[in-house]
């Protein structure tokens, strides 16, 4: 006499061979082993991915209104990270101090895109320092912040003045120096 | 299905690949990472910020100098891979330091580094460390007495 563990049991293993076959098993396994690591589940997997650079369909809204011809503008190109007033509005240049002023010798540094070839350039934002600061029209006070970190990541902040590798800490105004392409 | 699993093995490659990121020069990790202080070519306020230009290839003389420049906190905790941060000491010590680096003296692994930035100089004085280092490199392997331009001075004020 069976019992009813024994035809259940008997009905299982009978309706698995029937419906299912040991080459459909392995191509589904398959499929599944290898697509698995196009779809990171995990958030290490994720995190790792948001510190990848971006790619070059992602822009900053400055770099989509970013412009190469007058570097009295805060949407300058190279002006990606600027805080503060610009030198080229005080007699100055977007890379030169006015005269009187002494530029930083100690600065932060980041990237700004190049909008004419699409090409990523190393920035170095040296304040220039000594003088009292420039009394220049609103339109030259910028706010920009690619590729700034907040306070407590300082070497990488605009919020500091950075006059304090000088004679003098006094602020004048802001530069942004091209010192390399970013490759 | 079968349709299935052969679109899973072409389509893949394209994922990886586009999943990969594009390594910066170590000239370029440099200037992102260090440059803004230390300055573009090595050198800025030499007694705010310690110069690398033709002094930091003297601290491969000791082992402990070796290890020392690798585990400096804003070294090791810099905002790089093992990899790229191996690419930047080689950088810092051999192009930078020049023709300080003693005679024979190997670049620096990816293993070497990432076994060094897990010990980061947390717990010590960094100040007296260095100062003692230097002390030596001056004394016995004739190192440039500049090395001891880093904190003279009142707050590093440059005239």
């Amino acid at each position: 006499m069976t019992s009813p563990f024994d035809k259940m049991s008997e009905r299982l293993t009978r309706n698995l061979a029937r419906f299912s076959s040991r080459r459909g098993f392995l191509s589904k396994i398959s499929v599944v082993l290898l697509t698995a690591p196009a779809f990171p589940l995990l958030p290490v997997a994720r995190s790792a991915k948001a510190a990848e650079p971006k790619s070059a369909g992602s822009k900053t809204d400055f770099e989509l209104n970013s412009q190469t011809n007058d570097d009295t503008k805060c949407n300058y190109w190279k002006y990606c990270g600027s805080d503060g007033v610009l030198c080229s509005c005080c007699g100055g240049g977007h890379h030169t101090c006015p005269p009187g002023a002494e530029p930083s010798p100690i600065s932060w540094i980041g990237t700004c895109v190049n909008p004419e070839d699409g090409k990523s350039f190393v920035i170095a934002y040296r304040d220039c320092c000594g003088k009292p600061m420039c009394g220049a029209g609103k339109s030259c006070w910028c706010d920009n912040s690619d590729r700034e970190l907040p306070t407590y990541r300082s070497s990488l902040n605009n919020d500091i003045i950075w006059c304090f590798g000088n004679s003098s800490a006094t602020y004048h105004c802001s530069t942004a120096a091209l010192v390399g392409e970013a490759k | 299905m079968f349709r299935v699993f052969v679109l899973a093995l072409t389509g893949l490659p394209a994922l990886l690949r586009a999943e990969t990121i594009e390594a910066l020069s170590p000239r370029a990790t440099y200037l992102l990472n260090c440059g803004g202080c230390h300055g573009v070519n090595g050198a800025s306020n030499s007694r705010l910020v310690p110069d690398l230009k033709d002094q930091v290839g003297f601290f491969l003389n000791l082992p402990e100098g070796r290890s020392y420049v690798v585990r400096l906190p804003n070294v090791a905790f810099s905002m790089t891979t093992d990899e790229a941060l191996t690419g930047l000491m080689n950088y810092v010590v051999f192009t930078l330091g020049g023709a300080n680096v003693p005679k024979g003296a190997k670049p620096y692994t990816v293993r070497e580094v990432s076994q060094l930035r897990r010990m980061p100089l947390t717990e010590v004085s960094l100040v007296q460390t260095r100062r003692q280092m230097v002390q030596v490199l001056i004394d016995q392997y004739h190192a440039t007495t500049d090395l001891r331009l880093y904190g003279e001075g009142d707050y590093g004020t440059s005239q």
